[in-house]
């Protein structure tokens, strides 16, 4: 009569050790609920052609009941072109076992002072950190044990693992914060060899992009795409603002991806101003760049009605125009008296208050949109009287549109804070 | 890059009945692999909880995280569309009533009116629609063409909970919904708990 067989959780954490050793191509991970088994395993498991070991002998072994009446390791693992699914059911089991085996080696590792002791409990460390950040995607202690070791060793090989394994980890988990921060770190130590960074920017860049257009909302992600920008080359940062141009036109209601634009945009303005960088643009080929990202702006507006996270970067735009650009030599305009700047201050001025003006206009209000725009207008004018220098307030109130715009913002319940600015200005003026 | 997640046919007659699936065409590549069955469910518990609270003749569009469901039920013959946030809700809407409505009474006729169960057959037109107006500006060159001056105002509601009934909720019409499968439950359970945004509709 055989007693109940319960589950020994460390042979089920070397089993899903095992698969991770089998495949090196795997590419996403998921939890999945029992019932899920039967749905997928319908289309039966595909066996990776260039897997080091047979993943499907390894799962027929995981399968196989060890002895009569014990239960089966079936479906805790589900494994099909190069994607895992865990059975959640397990996932606590597999979790514990994951962290006893992974302190256990740690603590060898640490502390032994025999060489190959320590060599053994590294190669632990390596296996049970991989498993336990799948089912665990922000456990610092093992992040950081990887680093311990990998900078320990200069192959680059192993930095390219540890991006292999963090992107493993976002598939679950696309805002570990943790994954990400990996992710920087690898980044570092490439650049601290003095390697040559650009092919692995690029390919981040597009990592990136893959990862924010299945998970919205990720602001980590897009963190991190920022970040890569202090390493790219001028010729990078105009291919980015190429090729990211089509997708942030249909995504305007991502702040994020306007966001990195104007970091972008940024970076290229302070290359400009570090004369001995030979790496930057004319100055007249900048201000193309920026009448043809304010021109692409307004179009989107006009098009998409009522879209904040495109007024917010016209704002961006417009104020380093005026400060940066507006001037047709490089120096930086400090004089406000100069007759240049006040007529270059004057037409875009007015240019703008056109342009608010059109998106003023409400013709209906069944869908909300152009009541939202004509806010958005006004609260774009009113932060543009107040960054910009007095001459433009000057000019605003001058404009047929100011009463249209102060009838916006009392609307908005702005009204008095714009009266008590526009009085200080007009004692300044 | 994916603007329209899916579209739905429904009929929807009678009040307190259970809408009925005419056509269902979705595109869920950009979902994790495990999750897309659960997202399938999603879509169509969404879309008859939608449906059912769409009187005839009127349009509403529902905000769910950054999702919008779009619902236009034309005497009986409900279209439905799940967008991102992005897509214009004018350019939906000429989606739903042209694209979707018009062309399928053109091809099915009356036919629907006599249907009591869900239709499992795809409709191919349906799924070549949604690849096709991924990019709201097609869907705009549909606005150019729709000459009738709707009167409907279309409602907005800002979340699901006030197209709902009340002292109706959400979480008890997912564990009730025979749409979902445990599976589901789990992932909405899930995403609730550690109170991930996106993980399905």
């Amino acid at each position: 009569m055989m007693s109940k067989v319960t589950v020994d959780p460390y042979e089920l954490l070397a089993n899903l050790e095992n698969i991770l050793d089998s495949d090196p191509h795997i590419e996403e991970v998921g939890f999945i609920h029992p019932s899920q088994f039967a749905a997928f395993d319908g289309e039966g498991a595909v066996i990776p052609s260039s897997s080091t070991g047979n993943t499907f002998e390894v799962l027929d072994e995981i399968n196989k009941p060890k002895s009569e009446g014990a239960s089966s390791f079936e479906n805790v693992f589900l494994y099909r072109e190069h994607k895992l699914g865990i059975s959640s059911l397990s996932l606590f089991l597999l979790y514990n076992a994951a962290k006893d085996a992974f302190f256990t080696s740690y603590r060898s590792y640490r502390l032994s002072s025999d060489p190959l002791i320590k060599k053994a409990a590294e190669i632990d460390v390596m296996k049970h950190s991989r498993a336990l950040l799948l089912l665990s995607s922000d456990f610092g202690t093992a992040w950081n044990s990887r680093k311990m070791i990998v900078s320990k060793k200069s192959l680059p090989s192993l930095l390219m693992d540890e991006l292999h394994l963090s992107a493993l980890v976002l598939s679950y988990s696309p805002k570990s914060e943790r994954s990400w921060s990996h992710r920087r770190w690898v980044i570092k130590m490439i650049a601290q060899k003095d390697e040559d960074l650009q092919d692995i920017v690029q390919k981040e860049s597009v990592f990136v992009k893959t990862i924010v257009g299945n998970y919205k909302m990720n602001y980590r992600a897009w963190s991190y795409r920022c970040w890569l920008v202090s390493y790219m080359s001028i010729t990078q940062i105009l291919h980015e603002l190429q090729i990211s141009r089509d997708w942030a036109a249909l995504h305007v209601a991502d702040n994020s991806c306007y966001h990195y634009r104007s970091c972008l945009l940024l970076k290229i303005i302070e290359k400009m101003h570090h004369d001995h960088v030979s790496d930057c643009l004319p100055h007249v080929e900048i201000r193309r760049l920026w009448q043809q990202e304010l021109d692409w702006v307004a179009s989107l507006i006009n098009r998409y009605v009522g879209r904040e996270a495109l007024w917010l970067h016209r704002r961006f735009l417009s104020l380093i125009w005026m400060k940066h650009l507006a001037n047709d030599d490089d120096q930086i305009a400090l004089c406000n008296s100069c007759a240049d700047n006040i007529e270059n201050v004057s037409r875009f001025v007015k240019d703008e208050l056109i342009f608010a003006q059109q998106c003023s206009i409400v013709p209906d209000n069944d869908f909300e949109d152009y009541e939202a725009q004509a806010i958005h207008s006004a609260d774009y004018i009113a932060w543009l009287a107040k960054q910009m220098p007095v001459s433009f307030f000057v000019e605003l109130e001058k404009s047929s549109h100011y009463e249209t715009f102060k009838l916006l913002l009392y609307q908005n319940g702005k009204g008095s804070l714009w009266e008590s600015m526009a009085a200080s200005w007009r004692r300044s003026a | 890059m994916v603007k329209i997640t899916a579209m739905l046919v429904m009929k929807y007659v009678s009040e307190g009945a259970d809408p009925i699936i005419l056509a269902n065409a979705s595109d869920v590549s950009n979902f994790g692999f495990f999750q897309r069955p659960s997202v399938k469910e999603f879509v169509v518990f969404f879309g008859r909880t939608v449906a059912k609270r769409t009187p005839l003749n009127q349009r509403q569009s529902v905000k769910h995280e950054e999702y919008k469901v779009h619902s236009y039920n034309r005497n009986g013959l409900c279209a439905l569309g799940f967008m991102d946030d992005h897509y214009p809700v004018r350019s939906a809407f000429s989606l739903l009533n042209q694209q979707v409505l018009d062309e399928y009474q053109k091809n099915f006729g009356d036919s629907w009116k006599t249907v009591e169960a869900d239709v499992t057959q795809q409709w191919p037109y349906l799924t070549e629609s949604l690849t096709k107006f991924q990019d709201p500006a097609e869907a705009d060159k549909l606005l150019k063409i729709q000459r009738e001056l709707d009167e409907t105002k279309i409602i907005l509601h800002k979340t699901i909970d006030s197209v709902l009934e009340r002292g109706e909720k959400l979480d008890s019409l997912v564990e009730k919904s025979s749409d979902l499968s445990a599976a589901s439950q789990m992932f909405y359970k899930q995403a609730k708990k550690t109170n991930q945004c996106c993980t399905v509709l």
